[in-house]
């Protein structure tokens, strides 16, 4: 998987490579905006970071350049103008995630990761499955071992939330951007409480438990 | 300053737009007199003469010289009204017939008013009469004419009345003029003084008042109203710098310990667990420092166009997302919410609205409590409440739970930054909706009351 960081910023653009090459990404780096759109234009990527706040091109500019010459590469805009006007703004000139700094880089590598897979996975399914765990997005039924498990509603997108992205870590921000589609802050860590429910539903019976916390990261689905 | 540049002045500039209007209505009413008194009459006159000689010329035509002769002497024995005059001039230029000693020899225009003496009683009268000078066949000139001294003395009374009026309003225009113009700059220098002291940075500057309610008097209520408000922001601005500051005190020594510590061990487990607590710290921050921004931002931006959100939904997802929080501290979360309900707004920020509220009543509900939340359209505004049966809050802290950084009974709870419920207040004042708090006994409830329905 190959990914573009476009980061003028040398500090936290260091920190980005190393995460993303810990991660194992092959990276490459740019530091301005004229550069950055002469690689996009000349390579192909699985994944653009985009810096908003850029030397002689601005990001957004980066980005509508794409999306016009009909490059859907998905991006990953970051920037230090972090509210909700900024977000929605960025997403309508086309971006496919936003984060405000500063950030985690948890959050970062989390988010990267969901993009880059979001492009592999073109085609949609109406199974997914993990392990021993089975959810049928139609009938909107899951099973653990053959089991029917009841879960509401909301419960059911927490599980397609994270079984979607199995494997990887999924932050709790974007899970409450995911499932409840509302972007605010809350003050305390109130899908713990969620993620809790899910877990005795589909864990306390059976072994090994798939739902695991990732400490100051969020949470995986992993065996 | 008024004195300096005198025409700039408003009230010098007032003095004599009202001096030259005045002037104008003293001219009008006197001209309206004018032409009733003088130039009406004078008018009736000549048509009088007019008819008189145009009679005295047929005489002549039909009766010749001596019967003119005999008519002008009728008609100056038998005067109906004004004194009839005439002179009758033979083409040698020998008077004929005259009732006049003093007649205008020179030729002239055929009207005219013509002013001589008469020593009809011994001493000598001034008089006026309008005369039409008219030349007849065979040489003769015919003056005719009729007294017109009232007429003229109506008009001298006149035009001395019109001199002294402009005269006199010129005169107390001007003295008037300067009294205002002293009046009112002295009241202007009182505003000038204070504002001036509030740019020099007292802002506990206010204009004195002086007590007689009139226009000035309301103006300087209203500037000192605005500076008691100008004051109260810019001490609640450094209050709240003060705060910020404070507050920064506690996460970053904190932070500083951790990485000290992180700094001095060598075992790799306590290293982890120390960068790891260094970064929750570094977290509470950020999140600190985001809540502030929002709030910053939602008081200083224009509120704008907003599309209606669907409320209803909305605060049953919040119930919703709240509610395991509730049920893990053994707490009953009841909602009632009507259906259909819709404000204008911006969603997500209401939304983060109801949550810090729902977020506060879990928090201080005791355990195995209860938290409430209703919903519903009262005399066509939304009325949502959110209420708990913790402690309350203390009538005294009621308006100050809405300062940034303010805790309830000054407790230092881990897990807050007292922002919740600023933030709470800049939201609901960017949606026009009042927040207000009550005693439910026991327990707190919140109200908030959208001013419009969407």
């Amino acid at each position: 998987m190959h990914v573009l960081v476009v980061e003028d910023d040398k500090r936290v653009a260091d920190h980005v490579v190393k995460g993303l090459k810990g991660a194992g990404w092959l990276v490459d780096h740019v530091a301005d905006g004229r550069e950055a759109l002469f690689r996009v234009a000349s390579e192909t990527y699985d994944v653009v970071v985009l810096d908003r706040m850029l030397p002689q091109v601005d990001g957004l500019k980066i980005l509508q350049t794409m999306r016009a010459t009909g490059d859907d590469t998905p991006v990953l805009i970051l920037s230090a103008l972090g509210d909700v006007d900024n977000k929605v703004k960025g997403l309508r000139a086309g971006g496919d995630d936003y984060l405000g700094k500063p950030f985690a880089l948890s959050e970062l590598l989390a988010r990267v990761e969901a993009l880059g897979r979001r492009k592999a996975i073109v085609q949609e399914t109406s199974e997914l499955t993990y392990a021993d765990l089975e959810m049928n997005l139609l009938t909107r039924e899951v099973k653990r071992q053959g089991r029917p498990i009841e879960l509401t509603a909301r419960e059911f997108l927490l599980l397609e939330h994270l079984l979607r992205n199995a494997g990887r870590v999924v932050s709790r921000s974007m899970l409450l951007e995911a499932v409840w589609d509302y972007n605010f802050d809350p003050q305390t860590n109130i899908i713990d409480q969620h993620v809790s429910r899910l877990r005795q539903k589909i864990d306390k019976d059976f072994s090994p438990a798939l739902v695991q916390t990732v400490r100051g990261m969020g949470y995986a689905l992993r065996t | 300053m008024i004195w300096r540049r005198p025409l700039q002045s408003l009230t010098v500039r007032l003095t004599l737009v009202y001096m030259a209007l005045f002037c104008g209505s003293v001219g009008v009413m006197l001209a309206v007199s004018y032409v009733a008194g003088v130039w009406r009459p004078l008018q009736i006159v000549e048509s009088e003469i007019r008819s008189q000689s145009d009679r005295l010329v047929q005489t002549y035509r039909t009766d010749g010289r001596d019967g003119l002769i005999r008519a002008l002497a009728r008609r100056a024995a038998a005067p109906k009204g004004r004194l009839p005059y005439h002179v009758l001039v033979a083409p040698g230029g020998a008077v004929v017939a005259a009732n006049l000693t003093d007649w205008p020899v020179a030729k002239g225009p055929e009207w005219r008013r013509y002013e001589f003496g008469t020593y009809a009683t011994g001493a000598e009268e001034e008089h006026e009469a309008v005369v039409r000078d008219l030349a007849l066949p065979g040489g003769y000139r015919l003056i005719v004419g009729l007294d017109t001294e009232d007429l003229d003395e109506r008009e001298d009374l006149i035009f001395e009345a019109l001199s002294w009026g402009a005269g006199m309003s010129v005169l107390f225009g001007l003295l008037g003029g300067l009294v205002m113009t002293y009046a009112v700059s002295q009241r202007l220098e009182a505003i000038n003084r204070a504002a001036r002291a509030v740019i020099a940075g007292d802002l506990s500057g206010r204009v004195a008042l002086r007590g007689s309610g009139d226009d000035f008097d309301q103006l300087a209520a209203t500037l000192n109203e605005m500076l008691e408000r100008i004051e109260g922001l810019v001490a609640s601005i450094s209050r709240v710098s003060d705060n910020i500051a404070h507050e920064l005190r506690t996460p970053l020594s904190r932070l500083r310990a951790e990485l000290e510590e992180l700094a001095e061990t060598d075992d790799p487990a306590e290293m982890a667990a120390r960068g790891l607590a260094a970064l929750d710290e570094a977290g509470r921050l950020q999140s600190m420092f985001e809540a502030l921004l929002r709030i910053a931002r939602l008081q200083s931006g224009p509120a704008g166009q907003a599309p209606p959100v669907d409320l209803s939904t909305l605060l049953e997802d919040a119930v919703e997302l709240h509610r395991p929080a509730a049920e893990d501290r053994g707490q009953a979360m009841g909602a009632d919410i009507a259906d259909g309900l819709s404000v204008p707004g911006d969603r997500d920020l209401l939304f983060q609205m109801v949550s810090n509220l729902l977020d506060n009543a879990v928090k201080f509900a005791p355990a195995g409590g209860n938290v409430a939340l209703t919903a519903r359209t009262d005399a066509g505004a939304v009325e949502v409440t959110v209420s708990d049966d913790g402690p309350g809050v203390a009538a005294a802290e009621r308006q100050r739970v809405f300062e940034r950084f303010y805790r309830i009974g000054g407790a230092a709870q881990p897990e807050g930054f007292g922002l919740g419920l600023s933030l709470v207040a800049a939201a609901a004042e960017r949606h026009s909706a009042q927040v207000s708090l009550e005693d439910v006994g026991p327990g707190l409830r919140v109200t908030i009351r959208f001013a419009r329905s969407g």
